[in-house]
């Protein structure tokens, strides 16, 4: 979906229209069913279903632990799943550039902090889990060939700078290593494949899987379902549901079209939701978080997050009817969103804020000449060209910059208590760069929960569905209310590897 | 196959600078497949055809070539992209019976001034 021009009401409008054909588009419920006297069309070792950073870890482990007949399934005509079009932010506690850079951190921090702004309904246990094999993850994407910028990024929510990046500054930087990575080990891959719901023996336990061969998404087309035996078990690492508006309007009725979406538009729910029909347990569902870096001017993930993550401690977020600040610029992610969606004109309408940086400071990241190449971000010479642009009172702007200026020199944010200690000397001052604020919904916290060892529990026995496994985004409950940048890639790897092991040894 | 390679080759050669969007070419899709949808619809005439199918006369090293954008802009190629290399299935931007849009567009602005809706 893009609204290229969320000023006028009328594009507004046209742009919920597509959205909501996304949402009609969404394909119909998968359907479970009792497996006796089944005829298998094919049998496979290991199943997994979903191709992003869990899906592929998922695959990796398994074959390095022995498996030797792994097969992915994936829904879309292309491999990465949402997960090819994220930012490749990961965060790991004691890493090797952290030790260079003299940053103390620990996984008891790391936990800590994602306690914090989980808002204390975060699994203590799974957190833990993944920080202990945080580093771990790192290293299988860079034996991959995954390469990271040679700085770390002290993330909104983190007490200290734990964050790697691609040097493509995108999930990509990972996918499509692990994605080689796959072909080289012999993993079967199968892409506009849709899973369509799971086939269950005598005991509950999960025997394989209905599939559509042929599957285009959001077409009219018949495929063909096949029935596949999965001997070891099926991995579900389908990701989350924030591309199907109804479902997450469902959860949560303030996240409709009018939120934009950055993610890859299969994350629509199905597998999930079949595993709740299967008798997993929903946690958390209606935590869904909106990205508070994503720009207006652009669709889904875009040039314009990067750039603003990068960009927020030494930026200034300026609501454009006061002229004034609204919000600390890293503060976590729910906070900022909520701030930015309060940002409304007289009528009630939005007028997404502008987020102000000095051209100096800017420039350092790679997408900056990229956001303002494509449009999506501009340059000005001077603050009176700004203002005008934006329509911002120009009096209450010059006054917020002096301030702004006076604790970037202090070291200390008296309107919002931002930690000012990566804006040390980076003063607001002309030539400026500008992009346009507006959350769009980024991460589903709910799903189906799952333990340490990344088995599906059944909401009536609270025991493990038998040879059913979950990773990544498709859980739930781990993040709590709000999940912290950077902490999902480490997630989906982690619980994506545990899936494989654990499957492995049952 | 390959008697079908030879002449879509001969025509290509005919037309410098070709872009795999361009009109052009579906007036030539025309010409080399005839009236036999089967030669596209591998699957079945009721099912789209497989990816494989475009690739049996397209060779995705030479679409990425005539699509490459500069250093600086490398990424943007569609045939050759930062998210999705060479595997990206030729029917997610292009539609023989129906416009399509560049699957770009889902998340950018850039410009493919060659592809037709």
């Amino acid at each position: 979906m893009s609204n290229n021009n969320l000023l006028g009401r009328r594009n507004f409008i046209k742009g919920m229209g597509a959205a909501a054909g996304v949402a009609i588009a969404a394909p119909a419920m998968a359907i479970s069913e009792k497996a006796d006297g089944v005829k298998w069309d094919k049998e496979v070792e290991v199943l997994i279903i979903g191709s992003g950073f869990a899906g592929l870890a998922a695959a990796i482990e398994a074959t390095r632990k022995g498996a030797k007949d792994v097969h992915i399934f994936e829904k879309m005509s292309y491999f990465g799943g949402n997960s090819a079009i994220n930012g490749g932010l990961f965060a790991a506690p004691g890493t090797p550039m952290q030790k260079k850079e003299g940053v103390q951190d620990s996984v008891e921090r790391m936990v800590a902090d994602q306690m914090k702004s989980g808002r204390g309904v975060a699994d203590e246990a799974l957190l833990r889990h993944v920080a202990e094999h945080a580093v771990e993850a790192l290293q299988m994407t860079m034996d991959a060939g995954s390469e990271f910028h040679p700085y770390l990024q002290q993330l909104g929510g983190h007490s200290v700078a734990r964050t790697y990046q691609t040097t493509v500054s995108c999930g990509a930087g990972i996918t499509q290593p692990l994605y080689k990575e796959c072909q080289k080990i012999g993993v079967k891959t199968h892409n506009r494949s849709k899973f369509e719901g799971f086939l269950v023996g005598e005991a509950g336990e999960i025997l394989g899987v209905k599939m559509r061969e042929n599957y285009h998404f959001g077409e009219d087309q018949p495929g063909k379902v096949i029935k596949i035996r999965a001997k070891r078990g099926v991995i579900m690492a389908t990701g989350g549901f924030a591309q199907n508006i109804d479902l997450r309007m469902a959860q949560d009725p303030t996240l409709t079209a009018e939120v934009g979406c950055t993610n890859a538009p299969g994350a629509t729910g199905e597998g999930m939701y079949e595993m709740f029909r299967l008798g997993a347990i929903p946690v958390h569902l209606a935590h869904i978080q909106s990205g508070p870096w994503a720009s207006p001017d652009e669709g889904g993930f875009g040039y314009v997050s990067n750039y603003s993550i990068y960009n927020f401690p030494h930026s200034m977020a300026i609501n454009r009817l006061t002229g004034k600040r609204f919000m600390n610029e890293i503060a976590d992610r729910k906070t900022r969103a909520d701030a930015e969606l309060s940002c409304r004109d007289e009528k009630g309408e939005a007028l997404p804020p502008i987020l102000i940086t000095s051209y100096k400071d800017s420039k350092k990241h790679p997408n900056t000449k990229k956001v303002i190449k494509y449009n999506v971000g501009w340059k000005f010479d001077t603050i009176e060209e700004l203002a005008k642009h934006f329509e911002v009172p120009l009096k209450p702007l010059k006054a917020q910059i002096e301030e702004y200026n006076s604790y970037v020199k202090s070291g200390e944010d008296s309107q919002f208590g931002k930690n000012m200690t990566k804006a040390k000397d980076k003063y607001i001052q002309a030539p400026f760069t500008v992009v346009r604020l507006w959350p769009k919904v980024h991460y589903c916290q709910g799903g189906v929960q799952v333990n340490t060892e990344a088995e599906v529990k059944d909401s009536f026995t609270g025991k493990p569905i038998s040879g059913l496994y979950a990773a990544g985004e498709v859980c739930g409950g781990i993040h709590g209310v709000s999940r912290l940048g950077s902490c999902s890639i480490p997630e989906c790897m982690v619980m994506g590897m545990t899936a494989a092991r654990s499957m492995m040894k049952a | 196959m390959k008697k079908l390679n030879i002449v879509l080759a001969l025509v290509l050669t005919g037309l410098v600078s070709l872009s795999a969007q361009a009109v052009e070419l579906r007036d030539h899709h025309k010409e080399v497949i005839g009236k036999d949808c089967k030669t596209c619809h591998d699957n079945g005439i009721k099912q789209f055809p497989s990816d494989q199918a475009c690739l049996q006369c397209h060779d995705i090293d030479d679409l990425a070539e005539q699509t490459a954008r500069s250093e600086e802009d490398r990424w943007q190629n569609p045939h050759n992209n930062l998210h999705y290399g060479k595997d990206l299935p030729c029917q997610e931007c292009h539609g023989e019976h129906k416009p399509k849009k560049p699957m770009c567009s889902n998340c950018h602005t850039f410009k493919f001034d060659k592809h037709k809706e």
